[in-house]
């Protein structure tokens, strides 16, 4: 007997469920942590890459929130070190989607903080707003676009999403041109949708399809297309710039119209992976991620293609780079991606993916969206994290590193404002020169 | 969830205890043998079987992961034994056998449906080191048990995943690409079980036996804080032939 109780417990007993980090009601500032660390502990996807020591962070920040919680009424917590600690809990990791919201947890009788953290912010940026530095570089393109050609296409007014642009800009030889489009972001797909399915309750719908018409051509509704356009299997057209500066992304639905018709058949852009288990380390095998090609509206021939993207140049923008980049006749020219290529889901409908696949998004989104909602158990946090690993067809990682330029041109405020854009003019030498 | 682990631990004990049952009355018998002095001491042999894995894990939270709570595999090995007495041997030897597990992930929300599997085939090699009590001269029986250490050697895994960028499933059917901070490949743990033998002519005996291999290694390396163990139970059937030295 004693024999076979020795045998057993030769072996560990399980972890006590503590409850998915997801669901879980916080009335105290130990408890938020604890679910916020665990959250991180099970769901983050790079911790085979990342060099934060996550269990000592747990080490080091549980005194201090349990401290918090220790407060007597006349000394509470103050935003600045419930800021510090959540910083200091997330610094250093290495997903660039990563943006928490954390606010005082409900129970707390006293000192209402709320706290948000992107460690992925710390990395290089441009001392210029993203919306001015776009400002100007419209600027300098209504200069270079052949007269009459630009066309301004902006089906997301409603919610203030900035339009994309296209005109044609001269090539080497007369009678030669060059494609310039410009997508700001890639929720055109999205948003058609909604037009097409909620016209009764979106006011501006049907005024925001007449642009699209026009952009497009009559054909628009069955996807966004470069056939569309009208331009890009034109003869005269012998290069295609793609601009995707300052593109903070959007839905993948975008790609296969806007950026897969590029291609001639469909394109690996790279491969995604998910967490299959409690464990930091258990990851789902790689899935291939492809980007399809429109049937019938494509780039027929093969056409000389560059793709500007800069550190503005966020998420599915990434993708899209890195798209045209892995093609045959696509060069990328300007500076690097922000890094953020990690897929994310997040938002109240599809939140049940952390739920499916143990990683991503957790916690309360109307919070985070919202801001806190007194009558509801949870609001006291949210993660925005990314759902699924994504690496190029060469299976390098490219979260916190961002795609890497084929010809690096930086950013020039003093050119820019001056009147020079010399990313945009290093894609038109290339493709007037052909290096 | 916690059941599934308890549940083998039970069927463990009982086995266990069956078997230390056994040992007195095996023990009991060897007055009639011990008068018979054995001739040859030294045996080597080859053996083959089915097993049936059981991989224990505790899913916590996540409740839609369910773990067969048996896979088969296939053992196949040789032995060496020395044989002091006519009722005491010590044996050892090395056996290639297959921990396998499978795994089903449903998840359903309203009208959305995944459905995801994965099964896992695991090549260890096992060295066991034995003590075997036996009784009968014709036909014997025998009860062993020891220790034994084991290597993962490799891993497969076959099933499915799901791709969010392209919304469909895609099969997956690759070598399990160790990871040294995680998996660990070193497993440690006891052996026991009874079997019959006999001779068929003068050397050579043929035998079976049942047998547990009970791993107290997790199969994971201690990586994380909070991870919760994973091990590997096998039961298994074999049958095998020794020739005497």
């Amino acid at each position: 007997m004693l024999v076979a109780l020795s045998l057993t417990s030769c072996r560990k007993e399980p972890l006590e469920n503590k409850g998915n980090p997801h669901h879980r009601v916080c009335k105290t500032y130990s408890q938020q942590f604890e679910a916020v660390w665990a959250g991180m502990d099970q769901g983050y996807l790079f911790w085979d890459r990342d060099t934060v020591d996550w269990d000592e962070r747990y080490e080091k920040y549980k005194p201090i929130f349990a401290e918090f919680d220790a407060r007597p009424a006349n000394k509470p917590v103050t935003i600045y070190e419930y800021n510090d600690a959540y910083i200091g809990l997330f610094e250093g990791l290495l997903d660039h989607h990563l943006y928490g919201r954390f606010y005082t947890p409900k129970g707390i009788p006293h000192g209402y903080c709320e706290a948000t953290v992107r460690p992925g912010e710390n990395d290089y940026r441009h001392s210029t707003d993203p919306d001015v530095e776009r400002e100007n570089q419209l600027k300098v393109l209504r200069k270079k676009a052949i007269p009459g050609t630009m066309l301004e296409y902006n089906p997301n007014s409603t919610y203030d999403i900035p339009g994309s642009y296209f005109c044609l800009i001269k090539g080497a030889n007369d009678g030669e041109l060059i494609a310039y489009f410009r997508f700001t972001n890639f929720f055109m797909v999205q948003m058609h949708q909604l037009y097409e399915y909620a016209s009764n309750v979106v006011p501006d719908a049907v005024r925001a399809q007449a642009p699209a018409k026009a952009f497009y051509g009559p054909r628009y509704h069955e996807g966004i297309s470069m056939e569309g356009a009208g331009y890009a299997n034109n003869d005269s057209v012998v290069g295609i710039i793609i601009d995707l500066r300052g593109n903070g992304g959007g839905s993948v639905a975008d790609l296969a119209p806007l950026i897969g018709s590029l291609a001639q058949t469909p394109t690996l852009v790279g491969y995604t992976r998910v967490k299959e288990g409690y464990g930091r380390l258990d990851y789902s095998a790689w899935s291939e991620s492809w980007v399809d090609c429109p049937k019938n509206m494509h780039l027929k021939k093969a056409k000389p293609i560059v793709v500007l993207a800069d550190i503005h140049s966020v998420s599915c923008a990434e993708l899209a780079t890195m798209l045209i980049k892995a093609l045959p006749n696509g060069t990328f020219i300007g500076e690097r991606t922000y890094g953020a290529i990690g897929g994310l889901y997040s938002g109240n409908a599809t939140n049940i993916y952390h739920d499916l696949f143990y990683s991503g998004c957790f916690g309360d989104n109307e919070y985070f969206e919202n801001g806190p909602d007194p009558y509801k158990n949870i609001f006291s946090y949210y993660v925005y994290t990314s759902t699924f690993h994504m690496v190029d067809s060469d299976h390098g990682d490219v979260e916190g590193i961002g795609v890497q330029p084929d010809i690096e041109i930086r950013y020039n405020k003093h050119l820019l404002e001056s009147g020079t854009d010399n990313q945009l003019d290093r894609a038109i030498r290339f493709l007037r020169v052909g290096h | 969830m916690r059941m599934i682990n308890r549940l083998p631990i039970s069927i463990v004990r009982g086995l266990l205890l069956g078997w230390l049952a056994a040992v007195p009355a095996v023990l009991a018998a060897q007055e009639e043998n011990l008068a018979e002095p054995r001739t040859r001491h030294f045996s080597i042999g080859i053996t083959a079987g089915i097993d049936r894995n059981y991989h224990s894990v505790d899913m916590v939270y996540m409740s839609d992961m369910k773990f067969d709570k048996f896979r088969t595999g296939s053992v196949y090995g040789f032995r060496i034994g020395y044989a002091p007495l006519k009722w005491l041997s010590i044996n050892t030897g090395a056996v290639l056998i297959q921990k396998n597990y499978h795994m089903d992930h449903v998840f359903e929300y309203y009208n959305l449906r995944y459905s995801l599997n994965t099964t896992m085939t695991n090549d260890y090699v096992n060295v066991p080191l034995e003590l075997k009590l036996s009784v009968g001269r014709v036909v014997q029986i025998h009860a062993f048990g020891g220790v034994f250490g084991g290597y993962w050697l490799r891993g497969h895994r076959k099933g499915n995943t799901y791709s969010f960028s392209n919304e469909r499933y895609f099969d997956v059917d690759e070598d399990w690409e160790f990871n040294d901070k995680r998996d660990n490949r070193i497993e440690k743990g006891f052996t026991w079980g009874a079997g019959l033998s006999g001779k068929i002519i003068d050397r050579i005996e043929v035998g079976a036996e049942i047998r547990w291999y009970y791993s107290i290694t997790d199969i994971q390396k201690p990586y994380m804080q909070n991870l919760n163990p994973r091990y590997n139970t096998a039961f298994a059937i074999q049958g095998g032939l020794s020739y005497w030295l």
